[in-house]
């Protein structure tokens, strides 16, 4: 998933929240603005670029890699984004693009659009919300462990040497015990995803290409990582 | 001497504890609707009253057991005049007058003026005595006297305490009383009606040998009977003049007929918003915990359906629209302003133990701070959540008193780190986090029915269950422990965080809880 440039379509709240979030995994970050107001002084480290909706984007296509390149549409009128997601799918056929939905009918639109991911801020806002309400100690670890520097991870590790398992299955291993991590899902090789309790699961041999789910401490993915293959790129 | 004695008895009852309990007990019986107890009582007085009706129709042609005569007689009259006597004591504080009074003019450095108070007292205590519910009250006592058999019609009264008790006839009444004007008027000129065309029959068929018309108050009988459009027919003008006055009479009494009507429906129409609020808040009254949400926007609507799922949920707004749109959705919805402390006295509830969290979800940071800052003028201690729109309101928002905000442009952030550095983790979690499959991850509080069954992590036997023991959450310690080993002992207070499918977790949950498990 890491490209070597994020493209930021849109400039105002959310880009500053975003461009501060994953400055450290782009080598460059660009940041494009369509008619909103330049505060300079939050963002002086970036140039700040103008777009057009009408645009064609072959300025865009000269100067960057767009092979190597995130783009995500945070443009505060949902239509605008909409476009603008249609506009760059349009263009740019394998084009990694996250786009920002406002509600469930823009994040369905946003899809249609050709966007690769989807954030729906009202629905996420709102399950988090409930989730700080009802279950406050799930919300405070899994915070901790997602967002905050700690020890603790959750981690995807990509299966390299399935020969590891030899015939068993993920059911049969304590993984808790024998490796001091605990598999959450195991995501197949064709993306479909299961949890490590359905029953279905129970009885799948792991592939290589499969790709694990785990939470632990640092040390311990790591030693497991070294086990079973190598962290997914 | 005796002005002395009445003003230390008045400060040593004002100061009683047992006397300010029982009169308050005594209070929340008769006139508190919140009280529990208050709806077995009302429901004693009125299976009273039917008893009474019942025995007084018996009465008319049968024997009646003699025990239910005394029943009917002393006992339930003996009730009423308890009753009766408790409302005039709890009605009013004859002690605080008499505080008041003292302490007034010993301010004034006068002598304490008893005449004066006495007069006071009095006129407090009469001016309920002869309040319409009062003397109904009173007359309801009076076949008491049941030896006088013409005093036995007083039966009926005690049918009027049923205004007392049932809350729909006092709603009736309430919006009855809205348009007393306009039915005063009505009654004017249906009297002027009556009064004037039984007049006019009396002079045209009084004297008239054929007609049934012979005293004038036949002429009021016929007269009511016409224009309440009833029209018996016992009675019938046999002139000519006599039946023009018939027609004159019939026409109005088509009028008044149709103006009582429409007055009744308008006035419910007018009333039926109120009428359903206060349903609504009695409703609320009696639910035993809710979130109270302030606003009905877009964020609102989804916090409240997925809260809706497990819990009641309450929501203020100030809009009608929406509130009718959350009335819709099917929530408790009330068009209260969520910034005024009125809209909470209002809602009679006890934002202590009633409500368990209070979330700001307007769109504006204004009035999130103004709701937070009117919520903790009355209550210090109530779980405030407020949404953030703009950053730099941070402070204000912290500084009026919100446990814990929630800025979405921050979460937008960090989620999108998530995605572009671990998507297929970020994915799983997202899913875990929406219950996705059926898969859930909860926190399941340890209690001491669950430490009398199980004393460490490794007789929780989670694994039988196909759930995954992500970790324990030391309340003692307030200390979160990853993948706890075996021995890890268990203590009151501590989460479990646990992840497995929902029938399961249920089944784990429950097996946690039933005695002997292990």
């Amino acid at each position: 998933m890491i490209k070597n440039s994020a493209l930021i379509f849109g400039y105002n709240e959310y880009t500053l929240e975003i461009e501060k979030s994953i400055s450290s995994y782009y080598d460059d970050i660009h940041i494009f603005k369509l008619n909103e107001e330049i505060k300079q002084d939050e963002l002086s480290s970036y140039h700040i670029s103008s777009f057009d909706l009408s645009d064609n984007w072959d300025d865009l296509k000269s100067c960057m890699d767009m092979n190597n390149c995130v783009a995500f549409c945070v443009l505060e009128d949902m239509a605008e984004n909409i476009f603008l997601t249609i506009s760059l799918r349009d263009t740019f056929k394998d084009l990694v693009i996250v786009a920002l939905a406002e509600d469930k009918e823009s994040a369905d639109k946003l899809m249609l659009a050709g966007a690769s991911r989807v954030l729906p801020t009202t629905q996420t806002t709102a399950n988090i919300i409930v989730e700080i309400l009802e279950k406050p100690i799930v919300t405070e670890v899994l915070h901790h462990i997602l967002y905050e520097q700690s020890s603790l991870k959750i981690s995807q590790i990509k299966v390299g040497k399935s020969n590891f398992f030899d015939g068993k299955y993920p059911a049969d291993i304590d993984w808790s015990r024998d490796h001091g991590i605990i598999v959450i899902s195991i995501v197949h090789e064709d993306m479909s995803s299961e949890f490590i309790y359905s029953a279905k699961e129970k009885h799948h041999n792991i592939r290589c290409g499969d790709i694990f789910v785990v939470a632990g401490y640092e040390e311990d993915i790591n030693n497991f990582e070294k086990l079973i293959g190598g962290k997914c790129d | 001497m005796l002005k002395h004695w009445l003003v230390d008895t008045a400060y040593q009852v004002s100061t009683s504890k047992k006397y300010a309990k029982i009169k308050t007990f005594f209070y929340n019986l008769l006139e508190n609707s919140d009280f529990k107890y208050k709806k077995y009582f009302d429901l004693l007085m009125i299976a009273f009253i039917f008893a009474s009706v019942i025995i007084l129709i018996r009465e008319v042609k049968s024997h009646v057991n003699d025990y239910l005569l005394f029943f009917n007689n002393y006992v339930i009259s003996i009730v009423f005049l308890i009753e009766y006597i408790l409302r005039l004591w709890v009605n009013s504080s004859v002690t605080n007058i008499i505080i008041q009074n003292s302490e007034h003019d010993a301010m004034l450095g006068d002598e304490f003026k008893l005449f004066n108070t006495l007069k006071e007292i009095i006129a407090v205590k009469f001016r309920y005595i002869l309040s319409l519910k009062a003397i109904i009250d009173l007359l309801a006592i009076i076949p008491f006297f049941h030896e006088l058999r013409l005093l036995r019609i007083f039966i009926l009264f005690r049918v009027f305490k049923l205004f007392r008790y049932a809350k729909s006839i006092q709603t009736f009444t309430s919006v009855i009383a809205a348009k007393k004007f306009e039915f005063l008027t009505l009654l004017v000129f249906a009297s002027i009606i009556i009064f004037v065309s039984s007049i006019l029959i009396y002079v045209m068929e009084g004297n008239i040998q054929e007609s049934p018309i012979d005293t004038f108050f036949e002429a009021v009988y016929w007269s009511i009977v016409t224009i309440s459009t009833v029209g018996y027919g016992d009675i019938t003008p046999v002139t000519e003049s006599g039946r023009v006055v018939a027609m004159f009479v019939i026409v109005a009494g088509i009028a008044v007929f149709s103006f009582t009507t429409s007055l009744i429906v308008t006035a419910f129409t007018e009333k039926l918003d109120e009428i359903k609020d206060l349903k609504l808040i009695d409703d609320i009254a009696k639910v035993k915990e809710f979130y109270l949400i302030c606003g009905y926007e877009s964020v609102s609507k989804e916090v409240a359906k997925k809260l809706a799922i497990n819990n009641k949920v309450v929501i203020l707004e100030e809009n009608l629209l929406k509130v009718q749109q959350a009335r819709k959705a099917g929530f408790f919805a009330l068009n209260y302003d969520p910034g005024s402390i009125e809209s909470y006295k209002k809602l009679r509830i006890n934002i202590g133990t009633q409500v368990k969290a209070i979330i700001c979800l307007s769109h504006s940071d204004v009035e999130n701070v103004y709701t937070a800052l009117t919520v903790r003028s009355f209550n210090k201690d109530v779980f405030i959540l407020s949404i953030l729109k703009n950053k730099i309101n941070r402070n204000k928002l912290n500084f009026a008193g919100v446990n814990e905000l929630f800025y979405e442009k921050e979460l937008v952030g960090i989620i999108a780190k998530e995605f572009v550095g671990q998507p297929v983790a970020f994915e799983v979690i997202h899913a875990l986090r929406s219950s996705y499959n059926g898969v859930d991850m909860q926190e399941i509080v340890i209690n001491d029915r669950v430490v009398s069954n199980f004393v460490s992590v490794g007789e929780l036997n989670n694994k039988k269950y196909r759930i995954v023991l992500l970790g324990i959450y030391k309340k003692s310690k307030k200390r979160f422990l990853f993948n706890p080993l075996d021995s890890t002992l268990l203590e009151t207070g501590d989460y479990l965080l646990v992840i497995g499918n929902v029938q399961f977790l249920k089944m784990f949950t429950n097996n946690l809880h039933k005695k002997g498990s292990k």
